[in-house]
């Protein structure tokens, strides 16, 4: 019962913003295996899940990737220091949580396909494809930095609206504590992002 | 529960049926991100404790035809209705580019822009998606001084609309929004001190947390749940 306890805490310190309260005792950080610089391990997804944990994982592979392809353009193209910053923060993160929301998804059994088709039916059409992600590169400048700045706010705002979903109908511990860190730094980047919007 | 969510996906999958499905949670979403509205305000920080607002500013949603900035729907949403909050003004000319931001794309009927209940300005949608950056010049010749500027984006696929209002002091110094306060700006860190949220770290910065010592790995403004320990491709442990 002890180990369980430990292992739920240790789970939830690795994966959980949770509003700042994330706070990890020394000794215990989510490295703790003796090692200097290597990654720490990908927090493993317990066996317990219901079907908004699967449909909220697979929504979010879909949802990662299509962010991490608008935050390439913008490195290559922003003109702002924080778009450009904010887009490396973002492509940065987002792959890692990209392999850990797959690793989970190979565990359960269940594909990593089918996230697109599930934005479609929770509400039509997604504001990212790949189509208007290739328009913004004939954008330059300012036109440019405007157009990814208030895609990419709404692009995480839609990710808020999905973690809010997996925290009132999931029931996986460690998905539910993503939801948790998806809604937190979500809402965090959409405010760095409104506050440069407004300096245009 | 688990059936009804099953339903939708089969429905969901025979276009025909889409067009009827209930709008309630229908992600169909949008708000003026610039100048700032009083939702986006809300998102950013500006003004603290909007509740709603602040996760989902895209959410202020209602039936078509109503005088409201939260969109009725939601009653979290009523703080966008208090017109005694801080919201920040933006001070403009007779000539105001608004800017929507939208989390899903959905067919346009129109956009309509109101003081009062005089509509000032309208954009027909085409019944097509927008497309970004949607942006709307208005003339606001006739008005001046503090308005409550109401923007309202009419979508087609639904009988509901998205609203969204931004204060504004007409025949101030120009269309500039007022400088962001100074409780937003981010910090310069000191050299390995302790981490904290809303500081801009550059590649190379140490920082301490929860006892350990971490590596810049990434140039970014840091913000809660990217606190070292949750994220490995921001910061490595030394």
């Amino acid at each position: 019962m002890r180990r369980l306890v430990i292992a739920i805490a240790a789970a939830v310190l690795a994966l959980a913003g949770c509003g700042g309260e994330a706070i990890v005792p020394p000794g215990q950080g989510g490295h703790g295996h003796g090692a200097t610089s290597a990654a720490p391990p990908v927090p493993a997804a317990s066996a317990r899940f219901n079907d908004a944990d699967v449909t909220f994982v697979q929504m979010m592979v879909d949802h990662l990737q299509l962010g991490i392809s608008l935050s390439q353009v913008a490195l290559a193209k922003a003109t702002k220091q924080e778009a450009k910053d904010l887009a490396g923060a973002i492509d940065a993160t987002q792959r890692e949580e990209l392999s850990m929301l797959k690793s989970w998804l190979k565990l359960w059994g269940k594909p990593e396909t089918g996230g697109a088709d599930l934005h479609a039916a929770h509400g039509g059409q997604p504001l990212l494809d790949d189509k208007v992600i290739d328009g913004t590169k004939e954008k330059s400048g300012a036109e440019f930095d405007l157009t990814f700045l208030n895609l990419m706010a709404g692009h995480q705002g839609a990710a808020v609206e999905m973690a809010l979903t997996e925290k009132k109908d999931g029931s996986n511990p460690e998905t539910m504590a993503y939801a948790e860190r998806v809604a937190t730094t979500r809402q965090g980047q959409i405010s760095q992002m409104l506050k440069v919007i407004s300096e245009q | 529960m688990k059936l009804t969510r099953k339903a939708a996906l089969v429905m969901a999958a025979v276009p025909v049926i889409v067009f009827v499905t209930p709008v309630g949670s229908a992600s169909a979403h949008g708000y003026v991100s610039s100048p700032p509205s009083r939702q986006a305000q809300c998102a950013s920080g500006v003004v603290p404790n909007c509740g709603g607002p602040q996760w989902e500013p895209q959410s202020a949603e209602g039936n078509k035809g109503l005088v409201t900035c939260s969109g009725e729907d939601r009653q979290d949403f009523a703080v966008l209705n208090d017109d005694s909050k801080p919201w920040q003004v933006t001070s403009t000319g007779t000539s105001l580019t608004m800017t929507w931001t939208f989390t899903a794309r959905h067919r346009t009927r129109d956009y309509e822009y109101f003081i009062g209940n005089t509509r000032v300005h309208f954009v027909d949608g085409g019944n097509a998606a927008p497309v970004d950056p949607v942006r709307h010049t208005i003339n606001l010749n006739g008005f001046s001084g503090r308005q409550k500027l109401r923007a309202v984006w009419n979508i087609a696929d639904t009988v509901k609309a998205f609203y969204s209002c931004v204060d504004i002091n007409i025949g101030g110094t120009g269309g500039n929004p007022t400088p962001p306060p100074t409780t937003t700006t981010t910090t310069s860190p000191p050299v390995g001190g302790t981490w904290a949220p809303n500081t801009y770290y550059a590649v190379g910065a140490q920082v301490t947390y929860g006892g350990s010592s971490y590596r810049c790995l990434q140039a970014h403004t840091s913000l809660t749940g990217w606190e070292p320990p949750n994220a490995a491709s921001l910061w490595q442990k030394i």
